[in-house]
């Protein structure tokens, strides 16, 4: 029983690093794009995760920082021709730092306060960025091609995105349990009693969330380089905040699975809605509506509602 | 001299409008506790209402006040039926109260988006495009008519709120909700009443909204923003802070939208959020959120 924990992880995780050799066969690039897609959005729930979650801030504005990773990268890669793969690192820590920053302004407040200031963050870099000639206002970058062939020029995303994805909830595994998490649960709880304790709170909170924006961050960068084209109105817009924030919740906030499971079931939920109805303003009422409901009625999400039952796959419980 | 005069008398008559717009939001607050960012698509559904009500049957925008109040106020009983109910009256919940708010608001927008699609509309009753002029100063007849039926429509509020019993008894709700409950306030009710009441106003500002801007759907989440930065500064659950908020900071980004670009006026409401966020979490006649 204790190695299917490890076992069913590892294997998922060999099947996606061997699963591009399909292209030697027959060209799967819309399921290379549907996993590296569900890799990227793994990576911002992660992230999401650590200061939403374990900290309690919802933030419904972490979008800026995948903006500010790809103008990072989108813009060296048009100014200087560096390939934005190079500057994964550097787009992370500008996110970063920038997430720093905004955090020691907003991470004052708590509760519907916080939710607020994350809102009027994106409204704000959104007419900051629309009118920002340099980095080409409104009307955005045009990044180069890669100049792969047609089934291999997906796999440097699909590697890059797995890799951070990797990353990111490795990282979510060491706050969960270590004592920096600790320290986070322990603030998103009682601040007052935390600081007691000698736990530095600003410190903690504003720590926790420059690190979800590294990383968010740093998949900024391979997303502009997907993309291929970055303009503001494609990353400052509240669904995308909304979708990380619905699919955390319908994972289970606070738990280093959920993020994941929201995700992927997201995706699939999402994509047959779009099979079968089109890309309509639909989807937008059923987003909210799976946001009402998982609400209303399993707060704690699919792996957290699991886990009170004592029914939680082995292979999900990581804590 | 004038052009300041002028913009600064532009800028008020926007900012009755966007007092009205918050004084919902900050009742509901005030009562229930709830940032409800589904405040902004109400208003939008009101400003459909008069705009359906216009075109169909040329029913002038501010005669359709009631009706569009009416339809919001059953939209809202509606809503607190089905989504608020359950959680009325606990504190625990707050954060994930907003996130309901703002999954509602997803649903509703999802829902105009179907039927309406992304196309901006504006109401053009006769003197929408109308002016006239005192001395040398030019008044917007459509500006001016919605700014008198805004401040008009908010001291009928206060007068509400200040004499009549279920007036004093949202107030006593408001200030604290245990103690209400103590001296045999249907806190309940006071709660379905001014949940009720937050959505009518909202509909009325969505007709007079629906001749003073244009409006698509989508159009929502930026008035979220705005709404919340008045009801911010003005401290929450303060109707008075919101009405102060939104003239001064309508003024002040008239002001900005005339000397610098109008693209960037709206800054001010959400660079003002983040100040007073910084400085004063309160707000300035508010209480502690959290």
């Amino acid at each position: 029983m204790t190695n299917s924990k490890y076992l069913v992880p590892l294997l998922a995780l060999l099947m996606l690093t061997m699963f591009p050799l399909v292209q030697f066969f027959s060209n799967q690039n819309y399921i290379i794009h549907l996993l590296l897609y569900a890799f990227f959005y793994i990576i911002m729930t992660s992230s999401w995760n650590i200061i939403g979650g374990y900290g309690g801030f919802i933030s419904i504005g972490h979008n800026a920082f995948l903006c500010v990773g790809a103008y990072v990268a989108g813009y060296a890669a048009v100014r200087y021709g560096i390939s934005p793969f190079y500057l994964i690192g550097l787009s992370g820590l500008v996110a970063g730092i920038f997430g720093f920053i905004v955090g020691l302004i907003t991470l004052r407040v708590k509760g519907p306060s916080f939710i607020i200031s994350s809102i009027a963050l994106i409204m704000i870099m959104r007419i900051v960025f629309d009118h920002w000639d340099l980095v080409g206002g409104a009307s955005g970058i045009t990044l180069p091609f890669n100049s792969l062939p047609v089934q291999w020029s997906k796999l440097p995303h699909y590697y890059s995105f797995l890799f951070l994805a990797l990353a990111a909830i490795y990282l979510n595994w060491y706050v969960r349990h270590s004592k920096f998490g600790l320290a986070l649960r322990a603030v998103s709880h009682d601040e007052t009693r935390s600081a007691v304790a000698g736990i530095n709170v600003k410190m903690i909170k504003v720590t926790a969330f420059a690190l979800s924006a590294f990383l968010i961050g740093s998949a900024g960068a391979v997303w502009a380089d997907y993309l291929t084209y970055i303009r503001p109105n494609m990353f400052l817009v509240i669904l995308i905040a909304a979708n990380i924030v619905l699919m955390v919740i319908l994972g289970g906030k606070g738990t280093v699975t959920g993020p994941i499971v929201g995700t992927v079931i997201f995706i699939l939920f999402n994509e047959i809605i779009l099979t079968f109805f089109g890309a309509t303003e639909l989807n937008i009422l059923l987003t909210g509506l799976l946001l009402v409901i998982t609400l209303l009625y399993f707060p704690d999400g699919i792996v957290g509602s699991l886990k009170n039952k004592n029914i939680l796959p082995k292979f999900l419980d990581w804590g | 001299m004038i052009y300041i005069l002028q913009v600064i008398i532009l800028g008020l008559c926007l900012g009755l409008v966007y007092a009205l717009m918050a004084t919902g939001l900050t009742l509901i607050f005030g009562v229930m506790r709830i940032v409800n960012l589904a405040h902004p698509i109400f208003i939008l559904c009101g400003a459909y209402v008069a705009y359906w009500l216009f075109v169909l049957y040329g029913l002038d925008p501010i005669l359709a006040i009631p009706i569009a109040a009416i339809v919001c106020g059953v939209l809202g009983a509606i809503v607190y039926k089905l989504v608020f109910e359950k959680d009325a009256g606990s504190q625990k919940y707050s954060e994930m109260t907003v996130l309901l708010t703002f999954g509602t608001a997803m649903i509703l927008d999802g829902t105009l988006s179907f039927f309406f699609k992304n196309t901006q509309r504006v109401t053009s009753p006769s003197y929408a495009t109308d002016a006239f002029f005192i001395g040398d100063i030019f008044l917007p007849t459509a500006q001016l008519y919605s700014g008198l039926v805004s401040l008009s429509l908010i001291v009928a509020l206060a007068l509400f709120l200040k004499f009549s019993t279920l007036g004093v008894a949202i107030r006593a709700t408001s200030l604290s909700r245990v103690n209400a409950e103590l001296v045999g306030i249907n806190v309940k009710f006071v709660c379905l009443f001014s949940f009720i009441l937050g959505c009518a106003l909202a509909g009325c500002a969505g007709s007079l909204v629906s001749f003073v801007f244009s409006f698509f759907p989508a159009k929502h989440f930026e008035w979220i923003a705005v709404l919340m930065s008045l009801v911010v500064l003005g401290g929450m659950g303060s109707i008075l802070g919101a009405v102060t908020a939104a003239i001064v900071l309508s003024v002040l980004a008239s002001l900005v939208g005339a000397f610098l670009a109008p693209s960037w006026s709206t800054m001010v409401f959400f660079l003002a959020l983040f100040v007073i966020l910084l400085i004063r979490p309160q707000g300035m006649f508010g209480k502690y959120l959290s």
